[in-house]
């Protein structure tokens, strides 16, 4: 089940004619498209554990990745979908990233977006797209309450962890479900 | 009696409500408004300030300062002794490797001094392996490597993109050049600290109170984190390159100026309230 869903979402990452479209477009390529190619050869080559992602179609300032919740966390089981829009300015600014699923957690808005030191005041080139979806990924076990970005998930996370951790189940039961 | 009261209730009215709305505002000012602002006073001050500034005579400085402190107007005079002009270079965080990026590029390209050139490479080298060794991914520095080689390459005159020392100035200004060499003395210096962990601890533990790792990643490796003694040291040790550092700030100045000197004295010199550069190699 989890396979089939990344599947549609992340387009068979590896797939010829998606790469020649890239190599393409790095022809005419500025320094962060050279550097997002490279970023994407690296995921492809040495994924990390429970994480995925690729460009969009013909956009390889775009990509979607997924995350998958932690084994033996609350979060186990869930799979995360996010966009990763990135600029010109890339790899000296870090990219907008959104989680797409539907999220439960202290330091993730309504809208999906993110609060993580490395992807605002923190951030730095040495910090690739694994290395960002690897940080989210150990974000969601390891919140930072003194940021809250939903303070109801930050207020339960610190008073009433049962409860917590059923919303965080309710979430990952739906990242089952939607599309 | 009344109106007494009244201008006196009055004042502790408006704070209540100018500080409710204060606190409605706080709550709905998210992260990315903060970088927005953050990014919206940057730019304002990139209209005032470029990256690195014009050269100007050290009486620019004590005009500025006249109506200040006596023992800074002492403190430019005794700067003028040795320096015949100074550039400032922008506060964002990244004056000192700006600064040392300028002072370095300009003195390759005054004095052509190739075997510099071929030392210099040697260090670039080392601090490759360096980053290797410690599991940084080539792909993550190399792009910057590659643009400081290239400013090396072409102070050196002779060549095809062999550039004047107006260009140099058009290039450090130029964000896609500049932010890309000083990014570049980061991983640099971020290597050495790394490298000599044992070494820099103490240092740090004094600076942050934390680990060496939590230094590099929050005070080194972003750019806009301003540079300290560590960083200084890191750089200078790492590159093999000398530079004095002259403060202008406000301490007694019966034995001269407060200069630290790292290594041997040489070209660099930059201010500790941030904003100026005075390149000694303008005093010709």
């Amino acid at each position: 089940m989890r396979l089939r869903i990344i599947e549609s979402w992340v387009v068979g990452v590896v797939t010829e004619p998606v790469v020649s479209t890239f190599y393409r477009e790095v022809r005419m390529s500025t320094p962060s498209r050279k550097r997002l190619m490279r970023d994407f050869k690296r995921l492809q080559q040495d994924p990390p554990a429970g994480i995925s992602g690729a460009p969009q179609d013909n956009n390889i300032m775009l990509w979607n990745a997924v995350i998958f919740g932690p084994d033996d966390t609350p979060w186990d089981g869930g799979t995360f979908k996010l966009t990763l829009q990135f600029t010109e300015d890339y790899p000296n600014k870090p990219p907008t990233v959104r989680f797409v699923s539907r999220m439960f957690h202290p330091n993730i808005y309504a809208d999906g977006s993110i609060c993580l030191d490395i992807l605002q005041n923190q951030w730095s080139p040495i910090y690739d797209v694994a290395a960002i979806l690897t940080s989210i990924q150990s974000l969601l076990c390891d919140p930072n309450p003194n940021s809250p970005a939903n303070s109801e998930a930050a207020r339960m996370f610190s008073e009433n962890k049962r409860e917590y951790n059923r919303r965080v189940r309710e979430i990952v039961e739906q990242s089952w479900t939607a599309d | 009696m009344q109106s007494e009261e009244e201008m006196h209730s009055s004042p502790e009215v408006i704070d209540a409500i100018s500080s409710s709305v204060a606190v409605d505002d706080w709550a709905s000012f998210r992260d990315d408004d903060i970088m927005q602002q953050q990014t919206a006073i940057k730019a304002e001050e990139a209209d005032k300030m470029p990256f690195v500034g014009d050269k100007e005579p050290l009486s620019a400085l004590a005009a500025e300062y006249q109506l200040g402190s006596p023992i800074l107007q002492e403190k430019i005079k005794i700067l003028e002794e040795s320096y015949a002009a100074i550039r400032r270079t922008r506060g964002d965080g990244n004056c000192f490797f700006r600064s040392f990026m300028f002072a370095y590029l300009e003195h390759i390209l005054e004095s052509q001094d190739e075997a510099e050139v071929a030392r210099i490479r040697a260090c670039v080298e080392r601090c490759k392996k360096t980053l290797q060794t410690l599991g940084y991914a080539d792909f993550t520095f190399e792009d910057f490597f590659l643009i400081f080689l290239e400013q090396l390459d072409s102070v050196i005159q002779g060549h095809e993109d062999s550039i004047s020392d107006e260009v140099l100035l058009i290039r450090s200004r130029d964000r896609s050049v500049s932010d890309y060499v000083v990014m570049f003395f980061r991983f640099v210096t971020s290597g050495e600290i790394r490298q000599r962990a044992k070494f820099f601890e103490p240092f740090i533990l004094g600076l942050s109170n934390g680990t060496v790792d939590q230094f590099c990643k929050t005070s080194v490796e972003p750019m806009g984190e301003e540079s300290d003694h560590v960083h200084i040291i890191a750089l200078t040790d790492a590159l093999g390159v000398p530079i004095r550092v002259v403060y202008l700030d406000r301490s007694s100045c019966d034995n001269g100026n407060d200069t630290m000197t790292f290594s041997t004295p040489s070209e660099a010199m930059f201010e500790k309230d941030d904003r100026k550069t005075v390149t000694k190699g303008l005093a010709v």
